[in-house]
């Protein structure tokens, strides 16, 4: 018992350690949700731009590169994205490497976002885009006022897991020295040789986050469904 | 003349669902497309209305021809009413009705919405307006669907089978709109296996068969005394 709340103390009081875990948690969630943010941005963009080449077969080169952009994201290590935006592009510029993460987890997650949405605008009754034209409506107006809404609604759970996902993935930031929560509580067990708490703390840190994430997203799409 | 067309052929792969379509249509007729499953009716109409993009031939529109490139010149004015409603289910009632002529800047909202009452009170649904089309009946959907492409003030209204979806008892209601419609200066074509409407209805009556106009004339003719034995054997079938 002794033992056990000696590591206690070593691990969050000591030298104020705790503050590690606070600033670590910090940096986790800047870049969850900066690059949330970005991902379905990057995410809308890439998934209409395809929609809007299969329905009117223009853009075509834009819609390629978006193409290529999602097949290089998904088929390789979301780590090794990080090592070359971190070691290779931005190599020799001053850029924080807190953007840096932040730009590789927004694109990364776009990637798998714009997926997301690709399936949810297949999703609708090709009758609607249907009913749109016959109406008088273009492209644009057709996807902002009733293909984006509805499809929204379909896919709410499958974003509510990219963007879970997408917190945890941060915790590989600390390959490129930022210091947020995994790295953080790395730092702390090289200092007390003890692993248990700092790697307990941050899990059950994660599973609060993603807890509440979840939560989040269950109001969000009730709310979404009430409407239809 | 509202519609011209010019030996129009369509085919899906290498099946021809519609072969060598000639046909004048004036302002103001009335007409019911008859004729069995897969004789081309609904394709047809899906030319007329330019979903479907012709294999061959032409189709005018008011001396516009129809392609990819005039869509903007014809944009509303023909309506088209389909078998399975096809109302926005993310948009109330009201912003099911009034969202093309808003956003096509036909109307201002404040009109748009007035417009948009005097037509629901009209169909007994004026306490609906704030509802999702998933808390209405069919018949009540498709009468929705009908008004809002009324509120494009079009030259003409297709309408794809408007009763097939419908349970038995609503068909009437959608049809009594239809004729309603039919007292104002709107081209009508109507596909339809309901042939007591048809011939209360029509004006003009054409049967196709494997993709061709087997026959076009007034519903006499056509009920009473068709020339061909097709069409006396469609009619027998169906009777």
């Amino acid at each position: 018992m002794e033992q056990f709340l000696d590591a206690f103390y070593k691990t969050f009081i000591y030298e104020d350690r705790y503050l590690y875990f606070l600033e670590g948690l910090k940096y986790t969630l800047i870049i969850a949700l900066f690059s949330c943010i970005l991902g379905l941005i990057f995410g809308i963009l890439t998934s209409v731009i395809r929609d809007y080449h299969k329905q009117t077969n223009k853009l075509a080169i834009l819609s390629k590169i978006c193409d290529i952009y999602v097949y290089i994201i998904r088929g390789t290590p979301t780590l090794l994205q990080l090592m070359i935006l971190y070691y290779v592009v931005f190599k020799t510029s001053t850029i924080s490497p807190i953007i840096v993460g932040i730009l590789t987890f927004g694109i990364n997650s776009g990637a798998y976002t714009s997926e997301i949405f690709r399936a949810g605008f297949d999703g609708i009754d090709k009758g609607q885009r249907e009913a749109c034209k016959t109406l008088g409506l273009n492209y644009l107006k057709t996807m902002k006022h009733v293909i984006f809404p509805q499809a929204l609604t379909k896919i709410f759970p499958a974003l509510g897991n990219e963007i879970i996902t997408l917190v945890k993935e941060t915790s590989i930031a600390g390959y490129v020295g930022i210091v947020e929560l995994i790295k953080a509580s790395d730092i702390i067990s090289s200092r007390t040789y003890d692993y248990f708490f700092p790697l307990i703390v941050s899990a059950l840190v994660y599973l609060l986050l993603t807890y509440l994430l979840s939560k989040i997203m269950k109001l969000m799409e009730r709310k979404l469904n009430h409407a239809i | 003349m509202l519609f011209k067309i010019k030996s129009l052929s369509k085919k899906f792969g290498k099946t021809y669902v519609l072969k060598n379509i000639n046909l004048e249509i004036e302002n103001d007729e009335k007409i019911v497309i008859i004729g069995p499953s897969g004789s081309g009716k609904s394709t047809f109409l899906r030319c007329l209305s330019t979903l479907e993009e012709t294999t061959s031939g032409e189709i005018f529109f008011q001396d516009i021809k129809l392609n990819s490139k005039n869509t903007k010149k014809i944009q509303g004015k023909i309506g088209m009413v389909f078998q399975n409603f096809q109302l926005f289910d993310n948009l109330t009632v009201l912003e099911n009705i009034t969202l093309a002529p808003v956003l096509n800047k036909i109307m201002s909202k404040e009109e748009a919405y007035k417009q948009a009452r005097i037509y629901l009170k009209q169909i007994h649904l004026d306490k609906k307006e704030n509802e999702y089309p998933n808390d209405l009946s069919g018949g009540q959907k498709q009468r929705v669907a009908i008004i809002r492409t009324l509120m494009m003030n079009p030259e003409v209204i297709l309408f794809d089978e408007p009763t097939s979806a419908l349970d038995p008892e609503m068909i009437n209601e959608v049809l009594a709109l239809i004729m309603e419609v039919s007292k104002k200066n709107i081209t009508m074509i109507v596909v339809t296996h309901e042939l007591n409407f048809a011939y209360d209805f029509a004006t003009r009556v054409l049967f196709m068969d494997k993709g061709r106009i087997v026959e076009d004339g007034d519903k006499e003719q056509i009920f009473h005394h068709p020339k061909t034995d097709r069409l006396q054997q469609f009619l027998d079938n169906i009777k």
